[in-house]
């Protein structure tokens, strides 16, 4: 049912459909000033061939004696035909080049087919989307199995004798590494394939559409652009006031004789290149960060102190220490803040930073999502713990009570320690004494010797508490910062990688428009196309069609005029 | 106080307009469409906007941070997207199949956010300390966004879906009965067809190329369009949230679960993109894909807060009263 018209509109605008635009022969394509971009299409040819369409065009010969108007500043040197020969004699000696250095030496021709070959290969498209398929389903399949954990346990859930829906068991499973998917060879591989891909992909086609589009072809032939998705014509309407319109549109236009070619959002054209630059740069970036960086990780108790170089451990084979490794971290306070349901709202830890001789070079409070950095090294707040306790009793004292972390299901933190009463000795064992149990820093629960509740504590308080006839005061509650140190290489690459990702993708929403047009007498031929917003495109051109305004009485000139310049 | 009550308040409105909303789109179904019944729908729409977006604020002002820290919150979020994507089309005042999409969409996720969660999820909750971040605002609701607007293309491209087999379906079946009716009634539809788009052409001098556009084709970019804007999003949250991993856990990726399916997400609207740089899969194929990603967006939101695994697992199931 769809009419012939509508099928060239369902037809794609792709990438590879810059192998369709090169103009058949009949229509001289102007020289613009590049003219050592090559083209597969024969130009020199292109003279001798016949007129193309039934419609008579004018030959180029009078479109160069007619006057130009260049519409836009930028435009290129369109005014300047050069003689046609001189065009296709720079075109042959490019094109003849290659196969003198090729029969010259066999060896590098073979290489280079065999490159020629890998490109093609690579750059294929349904590779390209397999090769993604499959890193997808990898890493689906990297969240349903459990990541890292020891080889016994996928024993244990994958047995050989009962295997998960009847075959999966556990060689399926450590074999190719996919206990540990996303440092495995094969997920690895394949994002090495695909960054090949892409590096194939950018040289082997989307470079040369670049080319391609870069140029502005003017046509002369009423047919090609009637064979165009958009296509209308105008009756008494001059190519004139269709420029000045496209213009208002946002066009750049350019016309020449009696043709006009207008483009718009040639951005949209080029940022898919960009897209996959910059997926390369963010893959190069993870690359360094996995071979690159350092981390590590360390659990400080307030007030005490930690060299850097110490807790750092190096994650690949390019990890090369920096010197600041030398310098010295001291936790100068941990605390934290709470709602005030009690739940925490934000951890701190007042950090300085020691370098060799002692001198003081940097000092900040850090918390989460506000780390410190300090020549290349990043130190954030992940963890909290109980260090100690500092109790006085009968007035004796303070002890440090050390705290110790009690396995708890979940994610909550229970900590306890033991106060005894008596002094243990080998013929009594089994000490009778205080046990003290905290969630937080906030509150201690203090449970006496036969492991009654006795009260509730506030660090802070300085109340008090009479237990088994001790009278027993909590001084201070004294954290510890779980600190994680990373250097990290890689990141300014990745950011820059994200920087550019961000911007292409954006662009790449723009369509690339590009409108032909054609006075043909009193008639104007409209032709256009657009990469990716066809819908809206087509309505523009109706818009803008629209306000092309009707000449009227001046249609008999128009046709005289040309007639006499023909 | 004031503010729940006008929480409270708001959610009644919204709910019981969508509910009046959702009756007059079954009439529309059902018996007939009327001229009167379908302006006052898109009034409801118009009304659970203000009411959504009323609800939004008081949420901020009252809670003091941007209102995205639970399931509750995230899918109001959710459906106000929606109905901006459903307004946009409107506001350029251009002809779409979109608010066929984006209206029951609107509608059913304000419905589930607000009768399928359990009263206790509709609380604020505090926000914990990873959350505290400027980043949140911008990383979730452009998360969001690029989710609502995916969806939406993915259903038009499963629209597409089901208009061409039935297509197909209707095609085999007929030229088992009888070939030359089928040519006969061919022949006939493009008379028709013609006769039509030349009345067209004459009603509506503005867009004579519009209606050559068969309605499968208008599909088609129409969910161009909008998974290409929904991808762009989606690109865009998935950085922000990069950039604000490496400074909340000190990577900038880490292959927690709802990043990695945010990630199978991204890649599998970018194989959409890509399949319709081929002439010979763009229409049914690169629509077969984008509905797959229509399940994983689903997967990659619900599923994953729904396994609470992983780092992500921020306010979702998790219960106050525990």
């Amino acid at each position: 049912m769809p009419s012939p018209a509508s099928y060239l509109l369902i037809n794609p605008a792709k990438p590879s459909s810059f192998r369709r635009l090169p103009p058949p022969p009949p229509s001289p394509r102007l020289p613009t000033r590049r003219l050592h971009v090559s083209c597969d299409a024969p130009r020199g040819s292109g003279r001798s061939g016949g007129v193309g369409g039934r419609r008579e065009t004018i030959p180029a010969g009078a479109s160069k004696a007619k006057k130009q108007i260049v519409f836009f500043d930028a435009a290129p040197p369109v005014s300047q035909p050069q003689p046609q020969q001189g065009g296709s004699v720079v075109e042959k000696g490019e094109s003849e080049k290659p196969t003198k250095e090729g029969s010259g030496n066999a060896a590098l021709s073979l290489l280079r087919r065999a490159t020629k070959k890998t490109l093609a290969a690579l750059s294929n498209l349904p590779l390209a989307i397999s090769e993604m398929f499959t890193i997808a389903a990898l890493m689906a399949l990297g969240t349903v199995i459990d990541q890292g954990e020891a080889p016994s346990y996928y024993f244990e859930k994958f047995p050989e004798d009962n295997p998960v829906f009847g075959f999966i068991t556990w060689r399926w499973i450590l074999t190719p590494g996919f206990d540990h998917m996303f440092s495995s060879p094969v997920f690895l591989g394949l994002l090495a394939l695909l960054a090949a891909s892409l590096m194939a992909c950018t040289y082997t086609t989307q470079l040369p559409m670049v080319k391609v589009a870069r140029r502005w072809s003017f046509t002369h032939s009423g047919e090609r652009i009637r064979k165009q998705e958009f296509a209308d014509s105008l009756p008494r309407a001059s190519i004139q006031d269709l420029g000045v319109i496209l213009m208002g549109a946002g066009y750049e236009v350019f016309t020449k004789g009696p043709s006009l070619y207008a483009f718009k959002g040639l951005a949209g054209r080029y940022a898919p290149i960009g897209v996959h630059l910059a997926m390369l740069f963010i893959m190069a970036g993870a690359t360094l960060s996995a071979t690159g960086s350092f981390k590590g990780s360390v659990d400080v108790p307030q007030g005490l102190n930690f060299v850097i170089g110490d807790v750092m451990k190096p994650r690949g084979v390019l990890s090369v220490a920096p010197d600041v490794f030398n310098t010295e971290v001291h936790v100068n306070r941990f605390y934290m803040e709470y709602y005030d349901s009690g739940e925490v709202s934000q951890f701190y830890s007042d950090l300085s930073l020691f370098n060799l001789d002692g001198k003081e070079v940097m000092r900040k409070t850090i918390k989460v999502n506000d780390p410190l950095r300090y020549g290349g090294i990043t130190i954030y707040q992940t963890d909290w713990g109980f260090s100690a306790l500092q109790v006085k009793k009968n007035g004796e004292g303070p002890f440090n009570l050390a705290m110790a972390q009690l396995k708890l299901n979940g994610d909550k933190k229970l900590f306890g320690t033991f106060l005894p009463l008596e002094d243990s000795n080998a013929s009594n064992p089994s000490v009778k004494g205080i046990s003290m149990l905290a969630r937080d820093l906030q509150s201690i629960v203090l449970y006496d010797q036969d492991g009654k509740f006795v009260g509730v504590r506030r660090p802070s308080s300085k109340l008090p508490i009479e237990i088994n006839g001790n009278e027993i005061l909590i001084e201070d509650a004294i954290g510890s910062t779980g600190l994680d140190l990373k250097t990290d290489p890689g990141v300014p690459i990745v950011y820059a990688g994200f920087g550019a990702l961000m911007l292409t993708t954006c662009i790449s929403y723009l369509s690339h428009s590009q409108i032909w047009a054609l006075q043909d007498g009193s008639t104007v031929v409209v032709g256009g196309k657009t990469n990716r917003a066809k819908l809206e495109f087509s309505e523009e051109m109706n818009r803008l069609l629209d306000k092309v305004p009707e000449l009227i009485g001046a249609n008999e000139n128009v046709v005289d005029s040309k007639s006499t310049a023909t | 106080m004031l503010f729940a009550t006008l929480e409270h308040i708001l959610t009644h409105i919204s709910f019981s307009t969508i509910s009046i909303v959702i009756t007059i789109h079954l009439i529309t179904l059902l018996v007939r469409e009327l001229r009167g019944l379908r302006d006052s729908s898109e009034k409801g729409m118009i009304t659970t906007f203000f009411s959504i977006t009323g609800f939004l604020v008081s949420r901020w002002v009252s809670s003091g941070h941007f209102p995205l820290s639970n399931l509750y919150e995230s899918l109001i979020f959710l459906s106000w997207a929606l109905y901006i994507l459903h307004t946009i089309p409107k506001i350029q005042n251009s002809k779409n199949d979109l608010s066929t999409i984006t209206t029951p969409s609107t509608i059913l996720t304000q419905g589930f956010a607000t009768s399928g969660l359990l009263t206790e999820m509709h609380q604020s909750t505090i926000l914990v300390p990873a959350l505290q971040s400027q980043w949140l605002m911008m990383h979730v609701s452009m998360m969001l966004l690029s989710y609502a607007t995916l969806l939406c293309g993915s259903l038009l491209s499963a629209a597409l879906l089901i208009i061409r087999f039935r297509k197909n379906f209707d095609f085999f079946f007929k030229k088992k009965k009888n070939v030359l009716l089928k040519t006969f009634f061919f022949s006939e539809i493009e008379y028709l067809y013609a006769k039509r788009s030349a009345l067209k052409n004459t009603s509506f001098p503005a867009f004579p190329n519009y209606y050559k556009y068969q309605l499968t084709e208008r599909l088609d970019s129409w969910s161009y369009r909008v998974i290409s804007l929904g991808f762009t999003l989606l690109t865009m949250g998935i950085l922000c949230g990069a950039v604000w991993a490496n400074e909340a856990w000190g990577s900038y990726w880490n292959w927690d679960p709802k990043e990695t399916w945010a990630f199978i997400t991204w890649t599998i609207f970018a194989i959409y993109l890509h399949s319709r740089t081929n002439p010979n899969w763009k229409g049914t194929n690169s629509a077969l894909v984008a509905s797959i990603g229509f399940l994983i967006i689903w997967i990659c939101y619900f599923g994953i807060n729904l396994l609470g695994i992983g780092l992500h697992s921020y306010g979702s199931f998790t219960l106050p009263s525990k």
